[in-house]
């Protein structure tokens, strides 16, 4: 079976080289059909690649322990379901993974855009098959899941803290994401490669993108979620460069979704829009070359491996090709208006993308300086939270408050005068609740009372979108189905602020530890936690031990509690389970983790984290699906509009 | 006829130029960054470093009551200094394993400050393959 897979990885190799130089060669000389067998093997390879998928995740399921692959990620006694997650439990596995999304993308987004904009497709062809080759390369020559060996009696398991439900769908989603992202930039540099600068390259992507960037913000909240449950911290994020790699491309991502409006509009910004998905594409091979080569200490440092160097290379050699085409055709590049005011919705949106940018680059040269500083003074050095947090108050801020602006100010040119009518209503509610926030004790944290305010505003400006509209239209459902990407943005907005409101919490936040023996107490934040006793479960995997603890506001008990660590049998591993206790009244969490347990004399030490409002994050994840789902929708009027504009750029 | 002023360009650069300043200050004032050293590099270290490298011999203590000692060695080198440490000691933590602390060197001991003792995870597990008993906490 090994031979299958690698068979099926080396025709995939052949057939998206032939998508490579027979795409570029056709879109050079104009040959229509030898574009479409090019086009065509594209979507073959997305089927072999699927075989070679199916010979893994076969070999996965029936524990074949003859594949490498198979016997360093799995064992019988895993779970069927992470034996199948332990397809991108490793780095062969998530490499295929990588290869089949990208394929899979590649053939859809050819299909769907072939008649629409053939010559912009001949030459998107070549560069998504550049890209794919350079994956299916590695798959074949340099970390095949196809290695095979004398079959061991048993695996060596998934390492524990990847035996859990998110496993399933976060790395997929991150995926998908970062993959995503291969499509508008093969389509920005398939336009320029064809010299056809318009705006169909963008309006052609334009779902794709979403697509991507909602799959990689939905599977950036997933992973901090899984952290904040499992990994027992009580903490979300971390600033680790391995979550910060996929914290960057969507950033940048974020920038090009708001910049791209701008030249489907106006036709500005179009060296811009082509920088940022350079930037977006780039930072996510940047991402993958992080965790993949183990050249910046992480705590997520995946297995170090020798596709690093190859990695780089191929970084190099995107940025330095793509910066040269779009020096190239500069000329085509012109804007063919200018930014009339700067009381514009125009103006709003390169205030924002400049701090978007702005921030995902002080992340970058924060995750970058250890290597900077080791090249430069000879040791490196690592930028920690304070220094993220700092940029992220200084660029944050003002992005929140930008977005409760932005849609109140109209396009083209606005004046202060009109904008200062706009704002009364959202500009009284922030105050309003400003001062009861101040009267409540927000003031502790001057940032997180910013955020507030400005998050009172966004959500008050929204409102008022809203209800403005609804007046014109006549009913809500109307108005939001005839203008779903406008209003799923408001959405998302909203989604955004209940985030900022989450990630704010942090600041009024309060931990406490203490050693407690059976029958006793300890304070935290106006709970009052008794620790009762200790006690073993055994499962088939695990030793389980918990403490019973109750927890009590001002008097009354509300909850018992089990924090407590499990002991894994095959892997000996052990792992901390913390426990939760979420008042959804107070809309905060009480984290419980036992940190050291005393079978025999009981001792157990105890450190509690109370956390206001963090709850708010996940709600605004789910949200934040909702109202990219709004602006995903497929719309008839929006696709007669396209069919139009793509006639108009034809003739 | 004479180019109109574009306002965008003033803008982009007053903004590009904050962005700039912000950062400069900030970095060079504040942020200058812990060295991430390992045993050997030590010397001549007295500021707070983060100090990496492999957990050798039998840690003692539990971090709590009793300060959690152990002693780390250069990922490849013989270097070692032992390290005093309080605070949570993470589920991966053990003899063998590569581990980052951040802290002082204070009388040849490695004084690391509270709950910063984070182990990287291991890439590959290799169980024992007869041991039933599950492991310790």
């Amino acid at each position: 079976m090994a031979d299958l897979g690698r068979a099926a990885l080396i025709v995939t190799f052949g057939l998206v080289l032939w998508a490579t130089f027979a795409g570029a060669w056709a879109a050079r000389l104009g040959r229509r059909r030898l574009a479409d067998s090019a086009a065509n093997a594209l979507l073959a390879a997305f089927v072999s690649t699927g075989i070679a998928s199916v010979v893994l995740l076969g070999a996965l399921v029936r524990h074949d322990f003859s594949f490498t692959y198979v016997a360093d990620h799995t064992s019988t006694r895993l779970a069927r379901a992470y034996s199948v997650s332990a397809f991108w439990g490793g780095q062969e596995g998530s490499l295929l993974l990588w290869l089949l999304v990208l394929c899979g993308y590649a053939g859809a987004a050819v299909l769907l855009n072939r008649r629409r904009a053939p010559d912009v497709v001949a030459w998107t062809v070549p560069v998504l098959g550049a890209v794919a080759s350079f994956f299916a390369f590695l798959l074949v020559a340099v970390a095949s899941p196809f290695a095979t060996q004398t079959a061991p009696a048993q695996g060596s398991g998934l390492n524990p803290s990847l035996q859990n439900p998110y496993m399933l769908a976060h790395p997929p989603l991150l995926y998908l994401g970062y993959v995503g992202l291969t499509v508008p930039f093969a389509f920005g540099m398939g336009a320029l490669l064809a010299g056809r600068a318009d705006e169909r390259w963008i309006v052609a992507t334009r779902r794709w993108t979403l697509v991507a960037w909602t799959a990689l913000g939905v599977g950036q909240l997933l992973g901090a979620h899984w952290a904040y449950v499992e990994v027992g911290w009580g903490g979300f994020y971390a600033w680790d460069p391995v979550e910060n790699a996929a914290l960057m491309p969507w950033l940048a991502a974020t920038a090009f979704l708001h910049s791209v409006m701008i030249q489907e509009k106006r036709g500005m910004l179009k060296v811009w829009n082509m920088l940022l998905i350079l930037l977006a594409f780039g930072l996510s091979l940047f991402g993958t070359f992080l965790t993949r080569s183990g050249v910046v200490n992480s705590i997520h440092s995946f297995t170090q491996s020798s596709i690093g160097p190859w990695f780089l290379g191929f970084i190099c050699v995107v940025v330095a090709g793509s910066l040269a085409l779009i020096f190239y055709r500069l000329p085509l590049l012109r804007s063919k208006t200018r930014l009339e005011s700067l009381v514009s919705r125009e103006a709003t949106f390169l205030y924002n993308n400049l701090l978007l940018v702005a921030f995902c680059l002080t992340v970058l040269w924060g995750v970058a300086f250890p290597m900077l500083s080791e090249a430069v003074r000879g040791e490196p050095r690592t930028l920690a939270g304070p220094y993220y947090n700092f940029f992220l108050r200084t660029f944050g801020l003002p992005l929140l408050l930008l977005m409760g602006i932005g849609p109140l100010v109209a396009w083209r040119r606005s004046s202060l005068a009109a904008v200062g009518r706009t704002f009364v209503w959202p500009f009284a509610v922030s105050v309003v609740v400003g001062i009861v926030l101040i009267a409540a004790g927000a003031g502790s944290s001057t940032a997180g009372l910013l955020a507030y305010t400005f998050s009172a505003f966004v959500l008050a400006s929204i409102v008022l979108e809203f209800v403005r509209g609804t007046r014109a239209a006549g009913s809500l459902l109307h108005l939001v189905s005839r203008n779903r990407r406008r209003y799923g943005g408001y959405v998302v907005h909203a989604a955004i602020v209940l985030l900022a409101i989450g990630i704010a919490g942090s600041a009024y936040g309060s931990t406490r530890e203490a050693k407690l023996l059976p029958g006793q107490s300890m304070r935290v934040g106006g709970y009052e936690l008794t620790y009762r006793a200790l006690g073993d479960t055994r499962t088939a995997a695990a030793l389980e031990r918990r403490a019973e603890v109750d927890v009590a506001r001002s008097g009354d008990r509300v909850a018992t509690v089990f924090p407590g660590k499990n002991a894994y049998i095959a892997e000996q591993q052990t792992s901390n389970e913390m426990a939760i206790y979420t008042n959804w009244w107070r809309a905060e969490d009480v984290d419980v983790i036992a940190d050291q347990m005393d079978p025999k004399t009981g001792v157990v030490y105890f450190k509690v984290l109370v956390k206001p409002l963090v709850n708010f994050l996940w709600i605004g994840g789910v949200v934040f699906l909702f109202g990219s789902l709004i602006a995903l929708w497929p719309d008839a009027r929006e696709q007669r509009r396209l069919v139009a504009r793509y006639a108009l750029a034809q003739s | 006829m004479a180019r109109k002023r574009n306002p965008a360009r003033l803008v982009i650069a007053l903004s590009v130029a904050g962005v700039l300043a912000i950062f400069l200050l900030y970095t060079s004032l504040v942020a200058q960054g812990t060295p991430s050293l390992q045993p050997s590099d030590l010397a001549g270290h007295s500021g707070n470093v983060t100090l990496g490298g492999l957990v050798v011999g039998r840690p003692t203590g539990n971090g709590h009551d009793t300060a959690l000692r152990f002693t780390i060695r250069d990922r490849k080198g013989t270097a070692t200094v032992p390290v005093s440490y309080r605070g949570t000691v993470p589920d991966l933590f053990r003899s063998g394993r590569d581990v980052a602390v951040q802290g002082k060197l204070q009388g040849g001991v490695f004084v690391a400050e509270r709950n910063t003792l984070v182990t990287k995870c291991p890439s590959k597990y290799t169980p024992a393959k007869h041991q039933q008993q599950p492991p310790g906490y």
